[in-house]
């Protein structure tokens, strides 16, 4: 039954656990899905996260709750998400572990069969379940096999080899999305009832993170340039134990400290033990802004000791284990481990709805791209909890639509019941754009088009560190309106992906709107912290959104609450 | 150092060699000497003519993957886990040979994909395993589909019978998830693996997860009995 009339059709951008939850969902509900990535899902960010999936399940008898789970979410966001949202996403994670069991996903198990739960950072009781230290491996094998069995019936359809590159939007909807074949080397309009983006954080604006080169924040710097909102693009997570190597930023999960891991640094030939000097017993589990910051103030070389666990290294983190010896050469059984932090996640990206509608009708944003549940910090284990709960909820909010949306809200005149043509509808649209991206094949020129996202990724670092102040900002904001001045002027060394060429203009953008969001937060929350307004102002309790209008930034608080419901 | 690499212009059909100089720390992993070597200013090969920038496949850097595959001194390997200091004084690179190549060291792996899906591969009805089976099953599900194991293998040809070692042991998570006995799965294993497998195991030596295939195989042929 691959794709009959009347049926809706949904295409998904992104292949990782948002995007094939989207997509399985979607099939559940007799939808056609597409989905469609430049790789095949085993190769997308998700299978990087290590530590696990938070859910109120109390296997561990400590009286754990989905009012415990709620209230430690809020709070670890700084009490900027809001509640109605993070209520939707605790209540349904239970039930979200039992479905992804069902799925065959393997779960580290306690004695009595039970799914194991560990400790992680902000967290009130131990409440991550897990699987070994590749949670999120071990769930996209499992939603890869679910998935096939919709392929099988043809209700999924994969296309790899194809990148995004716009959205088809006019008049505040959207109709489909213009993608870059890889094969044919032609950009080709994709139609659909809608359209969900599942393409993961913005790695690419900060160069070498602990995240796939893969997640370039490219799709939400063009739609953003298209008209979407965005929000909260300041909030940026720093992991407090990273490894740096020739490639890139390694993660040393926050499993190593939720085991018992303990940070220091060296003074006088002793260990100062700062963060348990700090704030206790639990000081090496504290929120990861905090430990960020907290390192970063002690202005040396900080190390993280495994070796007190002795057996558990072998038997809870293996793969911590592996990661340092094969790429540090340290044995974590014998000696410490030199960390810093580093950008690991972004809370900030499209602002969407209870549904994770954007603010264009038929546009919907699931797991890291989209911004709902983090608030200014996001607690360990609740990111791969919201990719799956927010690919589950865009698809029931899209099957609830009435089938008529797509052409009532087009305005065009149908034919009883048939769908419109669309293909007259954006013609001039294509058009303009395929002429612009064979364009970008006229050159000779040898310029790598990486050195300019370098450059932006260079400026970033230095003036969107963990510790923030107005004239960096601004110094920032100057270095990034050049090099987009740059960006439309130059001609790229054509050897290269043509994606890479067409997609640095709406990456510098991005960049910028994050620097400008972070300007205007004038108050140190959660991840952002300014050193010129260290304190956190009650006045600016509420999102920050962001929207584009031909070169104009538009910045608001979102004091509404326009995107909690 | 000497770097031969194997390439292939996107636009034209045959494969040729090229040859660069290139020195950089030892610690380096293939993929970082990759990413190094596209973005200097030119790319010159060692003749001194300019050439396209090299196109390879990564994601994660980490061996998560498997973008990264490729034929590294002639073992298959993951570019982002060998390190230049295991490599010697010259370095040849070569896209994975049972798949068709799209440019350079970039090859199209989906067959992988349609094979699992022209054999159903997924679980019908899922039931809890056995106590046993959990660490067996944890490790197999770590797959990365990265395709060594099919480069390394001498029976697999290019998928159009048998699917290899890691159909193998997508067979094996399969069958023992499975509330219904699923004769499929087994049938499936018996034509596209049990059949074609000479047993020189060199898939489980390059196997950047240590599956042991081996083991699902045993499973499998003792679940047919």
């Amino acid at each position: 039954m691959s794709e009959v009339k009347g049926m809706k059709k949904i295409l998904i951008i992104g292949s990782g656990i948002s995007g094939m939850t989207a997509a399985i969902s979607c099939a559940q509900k007799g939808m056609h899905a597409i989905m469609v990535s430049p790789f095949m899902s085993e190769r997308a960010q998700s299978v990087m996260a290590e530590g696990g999936i938070n859910a109120a399940l109390d296997n561990m008898g400590e009286g754990d709750s989905v009012e415990k789970h709620i209230e430690d979410t809020l709070k670890g966001g700084n009490m900027l998400a809001g509640e109605l949202a993070v209520r939707d996403l605790c209540e349904k994670a239970p039930e979200i572990i039992r479905w992804l069991e069902n799925l065959g996903t393997v779960f580290s198990l306690k004695a009595d069969g039970r799914i194991d739960q560990r400790a992680f950072g902000g967290q009130s009781c131990r409440r991550t379940c897990y699987c070994g230290a590749s949670t999120g491996k071990q769930i996209v094998t499992a939603l890869i096999m679910e998935a096939r069995r919709y392929e099988a019936m043809g209700l999924i359809e994969r296309r790899i080899w194809n990148d995004f590159h716009s959205g088809l939007i006019r008049d505040g909807r959207c109709y489909g999305a213009l993608i870059y074949n890889e094969a044919s080397g032609q950009l080709e309009p994709v139609y659909a009832d809608a359209v969900i983006m599942a393409t993961g954080g913005q790695n690419a604006l900060f160069g070498k993170t602990t995240g796939s080169t893969q997640c370039d924040g490219y799709a939400a710097g063009r739609l953003f340039m298209q008209g979407a909102m965005l929000k909260n693009l300041e909030f940026i997570q720093y992991h407090p134990t990273t490894l740096e190597t020739g490639q890139k930023k390694m993660l040393v999960s926050e499993a190593a400290r939720g085991e018992g891991g303990r940070l220091y640094y060296e003074e006088d030939g002793r260990r100062v033990y700062f963060m348990e000097d700090m704030y206790g017993e639990k000081g090496n589990l504290m929120p990861r802004d905090v430990v960020s910051r907290c390192m970063y103030d002690t202005k040396r070389q900080v190390y993280l000791d495994m070796t007190m666990l002795g057996e558990k290294i072998d038997s809870k983190i293996p793969e911590i284990r592996d990661v340092c010896l094969k790429y540090g050469g340290i044995d974590i059984h014998k000696e410490s481990v030199p960390v810093s932090p580093s950008v690991h996640f972004f809370m900030g990206g499209f602002a969407v709805d209870a549904g994770h509608m954007t603010n264009i009708e038929g546009l919907y944003a699931v797991g890291e791209c989209a911004s709902r549940y983090h608030g200014a910090n996001r607690l360990g284990g609740n990111s791969l909890l919201a990719a799956v709960y927010s690919g589950m909820t865009a698809a029931e909010a899209i099957y609830a639509k009435s089938d008529s949306a797509v052409s009532e809200s087009s305005g065009i005149e149908t034919a009883s019941g048939e769908k419109p043509d669309f293909s007259e509808y954006f013609k001039e649209y294509i058009e303009e754009e395929r002429g612009k991206f064979f364009g970008l094949f006229g050159s000779e020129s040898k310029f790598p088009v990486m050195y300019l996202r370098d450059m932006a990724a260079e400026t970033m670092n230095r003036d969107l560190g963990i510790v923030r102040d107005e004239e960096q900002l601004q110094n920032g904001i100057a270095d990034l309106d050049y090099y987009i001045d740059l960006a439309e002027h130059i001609r790229y060394d054509r050897s290269v992906l043509p994606y890479f060429n067409y997609s640095v203009g709406a990456i510098l953008v991005l960049a910028k709107a994050t620097l400008i969001c972070a300007r205007e937060r004038r108050e140190s929350r959660g991840a952002h912290y300014r050193s010129d307004y260290p304190e956190t102002s009650e006045d600016m309790r509420a999102a920050t959104l962001i929207s584009y209008d031909d070169g104009e930034f538009n910045v608001s608080l979102d004091r509404e609450g326009r995107f909690e419901r | 150092m000497k770097l031969r690499i194997l390439r292939k212009l996107p636009t034209e059909e045959g494969q040729f060699w090229e040859e660069f100089e290139y020195s950089g720390p030892a610690d380096y992993s293939v993929a970082a000497m990759l990413e190094d070597l596209n973005y200097r200013d030119d790319i010159i090969n060692s003749k001194g003519e300019h050439v396209p920038r090299i196109s390879w496949a990564c994601s994660c850097l980490q061996s998560k993957c498997g973008a990264c595959a490729m034929v590294i001194n002639g073992t298959p390997a993951l570019a982002c886990e060998t390190f230049l200091r295991d490599l010697g004084s010259s370095v040849t690179l070569q896209p994975l040979s049972k798949f068709p190549v799209i440019s350079d060291l970039v090859v199209d792996r989906s067959g992988i994909q349609e094979n699992l899906l022209n054999t159903s591969s997924f679980i019908k009805e899922y039931k809890e395993s056995p106590q046993g089976e959990h660490g067996h099953q944890y490790t197999a599900a770590k797959c990365l589909k990265c395709g060594l194991c099919l480069e390394v293998c001498p029976n697999y040809k290019g998928g159009e019978h048998f699917y290899g070692a890691l159909f193998a042991n997508d067979c094996y998570l399969i069958a023992t998830r499975s509330g219904v006995f699923d004769d499929s799965i087994s049938e499936e294993y018996k034509k596209h693996f049990g059949s074609g497998c000479s047993k020189s195991f060199s898939c489980m030596d390059v196997c950047p997860m240590n599956i042991p295939t081996l083991s699902s195989m045993a499973k499998m042929n003792r679940r047919r009995s």
